[in-house]
């Protein structure tokens, strides 16, 4: 603790004459502050550098490309944002429910329209949350064991239903439409994150349930003992990670047209990677959508930088897994620091 | 130590010359020096904050100073707490951090496990954790795992750990907050005995009792600085009140509360779980209940039963609201009936300490602050404002986090959190534990204006003044049963403690 703290010496002129009740020492503050705030200085640092080193990076071509890869990714990781400041680390499943709410968009539709298509996504959605939530916020088994599994069986009956087959929507089609409307260089997935994150954002920071989230991931038992309902808020917190999931397969198909179970691999960990960059505490309890957002700005501007720079897939991997080991071995040392 | 007025010719072991820490900008410990001598008990004393533990810490080696040196023998001690072990200094946490998985011998041994080439040797390591529980005369099963004792006796492994340090300095942080009357004069007598084999013993506590009787010193510090060290043959309980606050303190045993309870508020029969056998309680408005009994004897497990924080295996329990008895069911619709409860853990269970002070109010009031399920923050704020000032939290300020507080602080917080819904019962497992006299002195305040306003309040405590100063009855709890009520004016610390401990106990004494 004190190893990391300011010399002896120094303190001795400057000792303060008013007394700052906060105990952390300077070290733990600046870690604390880099876990929770760092990432709006990081994030502008990144975009101002790349617009001004990387060429190409400030076209509108290039600006869409980014909006269109960042938007279905964020609409996950602001809905699994509930789940993580919770306490309960992730839902793992949105990997599964992502590619059914994909493949339901354009199958559905096909054969039934629009509208009994985004039902029976509703449907899923809220299967899945209950599913989750039951086994999590009433039985208190594991949120990584339970969402794999969900994972596991969710895509199964995917590729069972669908067969593995790729789905096409009709060309010039409503779906196709919608999804190639763009404001400037903001395309309607842009948007569509934008909208969700301003409610989600409106939900966990104003609302009685957003504030119920964050208490139980405080400190579960002080929750409980309140008098509050709380598998009930746990079970909110898969609910509205699954309805999130949804969107964001409704817009990863919307984009392209098409729907196949797979087009969505690597999701969890992509959403889950801006949720922690962005600062939101895997312990629970600290964190909000807007760092969610940021961090999903972070995540997308720096893989677009690297393919920009003709570095290959492989390195993007390296380069996010690395910064992921970094951001939560900061949040849970600066944590451990802070505590008296 | 130079002016320390003492008559004692043993030498000096341990010694901290004009120590100074500071954390951030606050000076927690400012240019304070003791010397301990060998075969001396010697307190230290202080309300929470004023430095105790981390003067403590920095004597162990797990804080290091920003200026100042701790010396042994004379010689510096420097490299954290492996260098102060090694130097013959043990520390005995506040906290207990047995690992409930191993066994009794691998507990007392951690960290020291006798190996021969690698390879740990049970037989030697069984022998030499018997020898530190013979060393302290308590005997247990060496191969129970931990998990399955009491916290009183896993406090008595915790020292047994620092005993089998074969340790010259023993440092001990509040040692009795979890034990009975009983098992503290245990304690004590064996710290006595410790000593008088040459050990030197640093010993923090609350009870001033405890060091009256145990103690050969004491330093008082207040705000991290030193005020006196004297002789404890040379002080009362009074003086050293006076120099902890600063101030003077009324003594809460002459008050006497006006008290006319009402009718029958919560009503508990035949409450039945693990540890507890069918209890009957009944507190009425207006009335404060005191439940007294050993540590272990089934009063948190009754009361947790009784209002379903825990499994009720039996029993009914009910609460008047407006004149109609409601069953009290799951530990949510005692809530919605109006019972507060303020759980021994207020660290664990009783705040999230990561939230600032006025959302931990918020909590279980958010339904008042909220409209249409959206919370008004300007309502939220002015709230928590005006129960902070009603408790009397020091300094006022509802955005800091709560975990930045101290313990009586902190337990002003929880109370804060349910004054705001008026409760018609309260419930308190042991308020004032680890708090210092001051907060003590409010939190028995806040007790006592509830009781007044017509709340029927219910408390556990383990503080013998505390339970007979508070309660206008006393339920002592034995092994699970109510073993006898008492009404105020026929209760003392005998009749509760012969109560408390059975039979046998009494013949003992």
């Amino acid at each position: 603790m004190t190893r990391l703290a300011e010399s002896p010496g120094t303190a001795v002129s400057t000792a303060p004459a008013q007394t700052e009740p906060d105990q952390a020492s300077t070290a733990a503050r600046i870690l604390l502050w880099t876990a929770e705030r760092g990432i709006v200085v990081f994030t502008l640092l990144l975009v101002l550098a790349s617009v001004v080193f990387i060429d190409g990076f400030a076209s509108p071509v290039n600006i869409t490309d980014v909006f269109h890869r960042a938007a279905p990714i964020g609409i996950v990781a602001v809905g699994m944002t509930f789940v993580v400041i919770s306490g309960n680390y992730l839902d793992l499943s949105v990997v599964a429910q992502v590619a059914t709410g994909a493949v339901i968009l354009i199958g559905v539709s096909n054969s039934h329209g629009i509208p009994l298509a985004i039902l029976t996504a509703v449907v899923v959605a809220c299967l899945y949350g209950l599913v989750n939530g039951i086994a999590v916020g009433y039985f208190k088994a594991n949120a990584v064991i339970v969402t794999l599994a969900t994972t596991y069986v969710g895509l199964g009956l995917l590729r069972w239903l669908s067969g593995g087959s790729i789905y096409f929507g009709p060309k010039n089609g409503v779906i196709a439409n919608v999804g190639d409307i763009k404001l400037g260089p903001v395309p309607i997935s842009a948007i569509v994150l934008i909208v969700m994150a301003i409610i989600l954002g409106f939900v966990l920071s104003r609302t009685t349930f957003g504030f119920l989230v964050r208490a139980f991931g405080a400190n579960n038992e002080s929750t409980r003992l309140s008098g509050v309902n709380t598998p009930h808020v746990v079970l909110g917190a898969f609910l509205i990670t699954a309805l999130a999931a949804m969107v964001a397969g409704f817009v990863l198909a919307a984009f392209s047209n098409t729907a196949v179970s797979t087009m969505s691999d690597g999701y969890d960990f992509r959403a889950l990677a801006a949720i922690i960059l962005g600062g939101t505490s895997v312990f629970g309890g600290r964190g909000s959508v807007l760092r969610t957002v940021l961090g999903v700005v972070f995540v997308s501007v720096l893989t677009n930088v690297l393919v920009l720079s003709n570095i290959g897939y492989g390195w993007q991997q390296v380069a996010i897994g690395t910064l992921i080991v970094l951001a939560v071995s900061v949040d849970a040392l600066a944590r451990r620091m802070s505590k008296k | 130590m130079s002016g320390a007025p003492t008559a004692t010719a043993k030498p000096v072991v341990i010694e901290a010359e004009s120590i100074t820490k500071r954390f951030g900008g606050v000076v927690a410990v400012n240019d304070v020096s003791v010397a301990v001598r060998a075969g001396e008990i010697y307190a230290l004393v202080g309300e929470n904050g004023a430095g105790k533990s981390t003067l403590m810490r920095i004597l162990a080696g797990v804080l290091s100073p920003d200026e100042g040196t701790v010396k042994m023998d004379g010689r510096p001690i420097e490299g954290g707490t492996r260098a102060a072990l090694d130097a013959g200094i043990a520390l005995v946490h506040q906290e207990l951090s047995l690992v409930p998985e191993m066994t009794v011998a691998e507990n007392i041994m951690l960290g020291a496990f006798p190996t021969k080439g690698g390879v740990i040797t049970p037989q030697k390591l069984r022998e030499l954790a018997g020898e530190a529980l013979r060393e302290i005369g308590v005997t247990i099963d060496l191969n129970e795992p931990v998990s399955r004792l009491s916290v009183s006796l896993r406090q008595f492994i915790e020292i047994a750990r620092a005993v089998a340090r074969k340790p010259r300095v023993l440092i001990l942080d509040e040692p009795t907050a979890t034990l009975t009357p009983a098992e503290t004069d245990y304690l004590l007598q064996m710290l006595k005995r410790l000593a008088d084999g040459g050990l030197a013993i640093v010993y923090i506590s609350h009870r001033l009792p405890e060091i009256f009787a145990t103690c050969d010193r004491v330093t008082v510090l207040r705000d991290g600085r030193l005020i006196d060290t004297m002789d404890i043959s040379g002080t009362t309980p009074d003086a050293l009140v006076d120099k902890m606050v600063g101030r003077e303190l009324k003594r809460d045993l002459e008050i006497v509360r006006e008290s006319q309870p009402g009718e029958v508020v919560l009503s508990a029969r035949g409450v039945t779980a693990p540890k507890v056998e069918e209890i009957d309680l009944d507190v009425r408005a207006g009335e404060i209940v005191g439940l007294g009994g050993l540590v272990g004897a089934g009063r948190s497990e009754f009361v947790r039963a009784m209002l379903g924080v825990d499994v009720r295996t039996g029993g009914e329990v009910t609460v008047k609201v407006d004149g109609r008895l409601r069953r009290v069911g799951s530990y949510q619709s005692a809530v919605r009936q109006g019972i507060a409860f303020v759980p021994e853990e207020r660290r664990q269970d009783g705040l999230a300490l990561t939230m600032s002070v006025s959302d931990n109010i918020a909590l279980p009031n958010r339904r008042a602050l909220a409209t249409a399920g959206v919370i008004n923050p300007t309502k939220q704020a002015a709230f928590a404002k005006e129960l902070a000032d009603t408790v009397g939290l020091r300094p006022p300020n509802v955005k800091r986090d709560a975990g930045n507080y101290s313990g009586g602080n902190q337990q002003k917080i929880v109370i804060a959190k349910w004054l705001g819904r008026r409760p018609r019962v309260i419930v308190l497992d042991e308020p004032t534990r680890g708090v210092d006299v001051g907060a003590k002195a409010e939190i028995h305040r806040l007790v006592r204006e509830l009781a007044d306003q017509g709340t029927a309040v219910l408390v556990i405590s383990s503080d013998l003044p505390e339970l007979l100063d508070l309660s206008d009855t006393i339920h002592v709890i034995r092994d699970g049963r109510v073993a006898g009520t008492l009404a105020r004016d026929e209760a003392d610390e005998r009749s509760v403690m012969s109560l408390a401990a059975g039979e046998s106990m009494v013949a003992n004494s």
